[in-house]
């Protein structure tokens, strides 16, 4: 009998431990999720931004058109974003 | 102060500015239109491009083509000097390279005109201080008496040790075709070595020096087959591209065009130059050719930048197609003075 309650109690016990892990791991996925798309979008738009002001910099009736070029790459860090809130609140 | 941000940014930055200048330059169907119009209406034309300013700035003190000529020159000394100044780090140091050879060709037609009596203004007309020389320096060289004092106002420049040399030589004959040659081989040989000093990006600036000399060397393989007199190949041969010196005296050998062509073909590796070469199969005059190889080594040139957009070559490129836009616009120009029909013309125009 003592050994029974004491076998309850180890599994309760890991039960707590494994629902931790599986909240710091969606953190943890989230924050993977959400750096790596910042990354990638920070160094698309640092290889688009530096073309897009060269460009303005020899002909200023492209702004408009380099400036929406520029932001395109914003799209990669909203997917990412979606996925990390869909990771956490799922 | 400017401070230079690190990493790949400037390099994109500035080799975008110059694919839009690139594609601001006149194209193959304004030039025709350009023949068939007269020199005022050329003038027009041109202050409407990316000229005005010169036009319009020197529009008071010169009229026809000598306004033309001056302009044309001024614009493209001020577009290298501001290329220098926009391009980062190791590109700048070899554009500036790379526009060294302006100061051979800058002292050569100070020394050629001293040598026939040209007047200083119409000396300064044709000089383009895109190199190490500026402006001042070179209206100081023009300002010397003699072919001596000119050199002395040289002493500590690179070209000075060769000038010396070859000096005595040049005078007795009356030719200065010699120093050109030297002088082209010292600034080939000074590049080649920039570019294999492991600075980072020699290797594409090697690639392209190297298909520069290849040309120059088939270009004056060409003028030998088609001179009457007898000239030293090895004088005459420019070291650092795939063509080795026993190379270039055994084309020079070979008196048979197609026996040559079919040599070369076997040296050379271009896509483009492979294509000229197959094209021709009769002799032509040494000019046609000569144009028609600046063609192939812009087009070769210019699909070595495509295949690295963000290195030395587009800056290059942008350097060669600027220059021979102002070659084009005078040969224009000084074909319409002198009253040549647009076929004649065509003929001159690297298109």
């Amino acid at each position: 009998m003592a050994d029974l309650v004491s076998n309850v109690t180890a599994v309760g016990m890991s039960v707590e431990a494994i629902k931790a892990t599986q909240i710091g791991m969606k953190a943890l996925a989230a924050a993977i999720a959400i750096s790596t798309t910042a990354f990638a979008a920070a160094w698309a738009e640092m290889a688009i931004g530096s073309a897009a002001v060269g460009a303005t910099a020899e002909n200023k009736d492209v702004f408009g058109l380099v400036l929406l070029l520029t932001v395109i790459p914003e799209t990669i860090v909203i997917f990412g974003l979606v996925v990390a809130l869909l990771l956490i609140f799922s | 102060m400017f401070v230079m941000a690190s990493g790949p940014a400037p390099y994109i930055y500035l080799c975008t500015r110059m694919r839009v200048r690139k594609s601001k330059l006149i194209q193959r169907d304004e030039y025709f239109r350009m023949l068939n119009m007269s020199l005022p209406e050329i003038t027009r034309v041109i202050e409407e491009t990316a000229y005005k300013k010169e036009i319009d700035e020197l529009g008071s003190n010169f009229k026809g083509i000598d306004l033309i000529e001056v302009a044309l020159s001024w614009n493209l000394a001020k577009e290298y000097q501001k290329i220098l100044e926009i391009t980062p780090g190791t590109l700048k140091q070899f554009t500036s390279s790379y526009l060294r050879r302006w100061d051979i060709q800058n002292v050569l037609n100070i020394l050629r005109g001293k040598m026939q009596g040209e007047k200083a203004g119409k000396i300064k007309e044709i000089l383009i201080p895109a190199g190490t020389l500026d402006r001042v320096t070179l209206d100081r060289l023009v300002a010397e008496d003699t072919i001596d004092q000119i050199i002395d106002a040289l002493k500590g420049h690179r070209m000075y040790p060769v000038l010396l040399e070859k000096i005595e030589e040049a005078k007795e004959t009356g030719s200065f075709s010699k120093i050109e040659n030297e002088l082209y081989r010292q600034f080939y040989a000074d590049i080649i070595d920039e570019a294999e000093s492991g600075i980072k990006g020699g290797k594409l600036f090697l690639s392209f020096i190297k298909f520069d000399i290849d040309i120059k060397n088939i270009k004056t393989l060409f003028r030998l087959r088609a001179d009457s007199f007898e000239e030293d190949p090895h004088e005459m041969f420019i070291t650092g591209g795939s063509l080795t010196v026993d190379d270039f005296v055994r084309l020079n050998a070979i008196k048979d065009l197609v026996e040559f062509i079919n040599a070369l073909k076997m040296i050379v590796h271009q896509k483009n130059l492979l294509v000229f070469l197959d094209e021709l199969k009769s002799e032509k005059k040494v000019r046609d050719i000569e144009v028609r190889l600046t063609s192939v080594q812009l087009d070769q040139m210019e699909w070595m930048s495509k295949l690295h957009p963000f290195s030395i070559h587009p800056i290059l490129v942008y350097l060669e197609k600027k220059k021979y836009e102002v070659f084009n616009l005078r040969a224009l120009a000084r074909g319409k003075e002198s009253k040549l029909s647009p076929d004649k013309i065509t003929k001159y125009l690297v298109m």
